[in-house]
This record gives C-alpha cells, sequence and structure tokens, in this order.
C-alpha cells in the first residue's frame, strides 16, 4: 500500500503539471509554440505540428498533384525547419516561414526531376504520355477540385494559399516573393477561369 | 490586406486541409523531437550588432592606414565623418532589411532600398569628389596602379563585411533570399568603400566611382547570388 501511494502521488504531481502548463501552451500562438520548440520542448512542436501540418498538406497536394510526393516534401520541409530552427528570428509569422520553404523545397525537387534521365521504350523513343481520363464530376466540390487542376501553376498557388491556407494577401505575397497587387491580380484571374470551368459544369447535363 | 468582401466565390465548397498519413506524421515527430535540445540562436539585436560592429571596426582599420600614410587631418576627419553618416543609412537598411517586427518589410520596400541606396551612394562620391580629370588621363600610369590597389582592397573589407552580414543572417530568410544576400552585399561593399575613403588620399571623381563605387554594386550582385545558398534554410 505504501509502495502505490509512493508511486501514485509524483504520477499525480506530473500530471496536475501537464495539465497546468498544457491549456497555456495549447493556446498560444504559433509563433510562441515555434519558439518554445526552438528552446527544446517537444510538446510545444506536437502542437505546432498538429496545427500547421494539415494547411502546409494541403498546399502541397496542389502544388505536387501527388500524395506521395506531397507526404516526402512534407518531411524534408520539417526535417529543413528542424535543421534550421535555431535561425527562426522570435516574433516573426511562423506559417508563412514554414510555407515559404515547403515553396523552396518543391521548386529545388521539380528541379532536379528536370534534369532526371527519361526511360527510353525498347525502340528507343520516348513512351507516350498517359492522358488520365477523368469521370465527370457528382458534387461540386468534386468539380472545384478538377477545375483547381487545370489552372496554370501561378493562379494556383495564389488561390489555395488566399483561399484554401487562409493566408492573407500580404503573407502570400512573401510566401510566393512576388508583390501584394501581383498576388490579387493572380487570383482575380484564377477566380476568373474557375468561373468559366464551373459554369461549363453546371451547363453539363 | 484581405481580398475584396464581395468575394464572387466564397460560398464554394472549397476543399478542407487535409492531414497527412499518421505513418508519416509519426516519423516526421520522431525525427524533430528525437533529442531535443534548447538552441542558441542569436538574437536580432545580436545580429544587428555584429555586423555594425565588423562595418566599424573595417572602419577603424581604414583610419589607422590613414594615419599610418600620413594622410591630412582634414581628410581623415572627411572620412570619418563620412562614415559615421553612412553607418546611420547601414543600420537602417539592416533593421528594414533583415529585423521581423511583424515579418520583414516588404519586398517593394527593400527592392526600392537596394536600387536607391547605391544610386545615393554614388551621388554621395560625386559630391565629395574634389578634381577631375578626362578617363583616358585616369586610365594609365600610376592613377590606374592606385585605383588597382584601392580597389582591392575596398572589395577584401567589403567582402569580409558582406560575408559577416550573411553569416549571422544565415538560415533566417526563406522567402527572398536572394534580395536579403544584395542587401548584404550593398551593406558590405558601403562599409568597405567607406573604409578604404578614409584612409585614401585622392579625391578624383573617375577613382571614387570606380574604386570605391563599383565595389558596391559589385558586391549587391555577388550578394544576390550567394543568398539563396546562404539565406534560405
Amino acid at each position: 500500500m505504501t509502495t502505490y501511494s509512493v508511486n501514485f502521488w509524483p504520477a499525480l504531481e506530473v500530471a496536475r503539471l501537464t495539465s497546468e502548463r498544457s491549456p497555456s501552451l495549447a493556446e498560444s500562438t504559433s509563433e510562441r509554440l515555434m519558439e518554445s520548440y526552438v528552446d527544446g520542448e517537444a510538446e510545444a512542436f506536437e502542437l505546432l505540428y498538429r496545427r500547421v501540418s494539415p494547411n502546409l498538406m494541403g498546399y502541397l497536394l496542389r502544388l505536387t498533384r501527388n500524395r506521395e510526393r506531397a507526404e516526402d516534401l512534407l518531411q524534408i520541409t520539417f526535417s529543413k525547419v528542424h535543421r534550421a530552427r535555431s535561425s527562426y528570428l522570435r516574433g516573426a509569422p511562423v506559417l508563412p516561414w514554414i510555407l515559404a520553404i515547403a515553396r523552396r523545397s518543391f521548386l529545388d525537387e521539380r528541379r532536379s526531376a528536370n534534369v532526371r534521365t527519361e526511360d527510353l521504350s525498347p525502340d528507343g523513343s520516348l513512351p507516350e504520355q498517359q492522358h488520365e481520363e477523368r469521370p465527370l464530376p457528382a458534387e461540386v466540390s468534386d468539380a472545384l477540385e478538377i477545375a483547381l487542376d487545370r489552372l496554370p501553376d501561378t493562379y494556383r498557388e495564389a488561390i489555395v494559399l488566399t483561399k484554401i491556407t487562409g493566408l492573407s494577401v500580404a503573407e502570400a505575397a512573401q510566401v510566393l516573393g512576388a508583390t501584394e497587387t501581383a498576388v490579387k491580380l493572380r487570383v482575380h484571374r484564377g477566380y476568373n477561369q474557375l468561373r468559366k470551368e464551373l459554369e461549363q459544369y453546371s451547363r453539363t447535363p | 490586406m484581405t481580398l475584396p468582401k464581395s468575394d464572387p466565390l466564397a460560398d464554394l465548397p472549397w476543399p478542407k486541409p487535409e492531414a497527412p498519413r499518421e505513418e508519416v506524421s509519426a516519423a516526421i515527430r520522431s525525427a524533430c523531437t528525437k533529442n531535443l535540445c534548447p538552441m542558441k540562436g542569436m538574437s536580432v539585436g545580436t545580429r544587428l550588432s555584429l555586423c555594425l560592429a565588423l562595418s566599424s571596426f573595417v572602419a577603424v582599420v581604414g583610419y589607422w592606414f590613414g594615419v599610418r600614410h600620413h594622410r591630412s587631418e582634414l581628410g581623415l576627419r572627411t572620412g570619418v565623418y563620412g562614415a559615421l553618416g553612412w553607418a546611420i543609412v547601414q543600420a537602417a537598411v539592416l533593421f528594414v532589411g533583415f529585423t521581423p517586427a511583424r515579418g520583414r518589410a516588404s519586398r517593394s520596400l527593400r527592392l526600392a532600398l537596394a536600387i536607391a541606396v547605391p544610386v545615393l551612394f554614388l551621388g554621395y562620391l560625386t559630391y565629395s569628389a574634389w578634381s577631375y580629370v578626362p578617363f583616358t588621363q585616369f586610365s594609365h600610369g600610376a592613377r590606374a596602379d592606385h585605383a588597382w590597389s584601392c580597389g582591392l582592397v575596398a572589395l577584401t573589407f567589403g567582402a569580409v563585411v558582406s560575408g559577416g552580414v550573411l553569416l549571422a543572417w544565415r538560415g533566417t530568410d526563406p522567402l527572398t533570399p536572394r534580395l536579403s544576400g544584395a542587401l548584404a552585399g550593398l551593406i558590405g561593399g558601403i562599409g568597405g568603400a567607406l573604409a578604404v575613403g578614409i584612409g585614401c588620399p585622392s579625391h578624383e571623381a573617375w577613382h571614387l566611382w570606380i574604386s570605391h563605387g563599383v565595389i558596391v554594386l559589385a558586391l549587391a550582385v555577388m550578394g544576390f547570388g550567394a543568398g539563396r545558398r546562404l539565406l534560405a534554410p
């Protein structure tokens, strides 16, 4: 009985301390979480990861249009964040910082893929590219996904950052390395193109 | 700044953010929290001070060089006042270009700085020139030799300061590393040119433009090239 109480009370104390600390961390801003992570708190990383990873994954999915590549890039991005955490400038907005690292990683990966050697077919020619036939979408959300996929990269990225990831125009401009006016213009043109695509969808019987 | 309220596509069922697969998340968590220790990165203030200290150091070396070579007191004093005035500009460029008050200053403001500051500096050099000889005379003989040696020393001083700025802010800018690199080159170039300006007895216009001024542009271009490698995480 005595042994049980000796082991039990420290455990309760740990639970009390954790419950005291967790709400404050859980309510912290992403910037505060990043600072705690830099200071060596694993719990802060957990919370930051939970908060940031869905937005980051959504962004990477729409950049790569491939789940496996997006997940690879997610791992690369977080490993870069981990390595560069000492150079994080305290107080700087975290999400645009991490998104910019993700975007750089994607561009680097695409650049290296461009110089990758192609596999030739047995007769020595380049294999025919397979065009995927998509069925007509049943839901508006599916139609929207397809319409987003058909947008030029620059328009899609601007729309994904502002509409899906939830960044402000200024933050999206920082991530894209463009001016705010340019981002607004890309969003506007992307909207026009999306509208045309969706009108075609609504006319389809 | 946000998008206009009358967003025509606001009611669309935009895709929700998606979580990665659990095994991917577990791998990331494990990699990023394993043996996690506090990282003592330099504070913004320390980084700023380090850059300004480096710039002051090369200015002191330039002053020492001027005293050693018996440069006139008036020339030394003019050089030091110029260096002090431009130190304020360097500090302002560092503050605006590198520190995150609420994120860094906008890209367009920093780009404007990267263009305006060298133009102003070349204007300052033109203003401080006391004499003018035609380029054909400048490009031969002792004047050309002096221009070469002065330019090389300015380039070395500038490279020391620029390198220090790039290392002090290493890995801090994933957003616009090339632009930040150009600003680092600019700060270093001005530091180097001013340090040489304190010790150099020449006040001839071509000499100042080429040996002191072009170095600033050259280092800004080099910084632009190195920024991607050094400033991006």
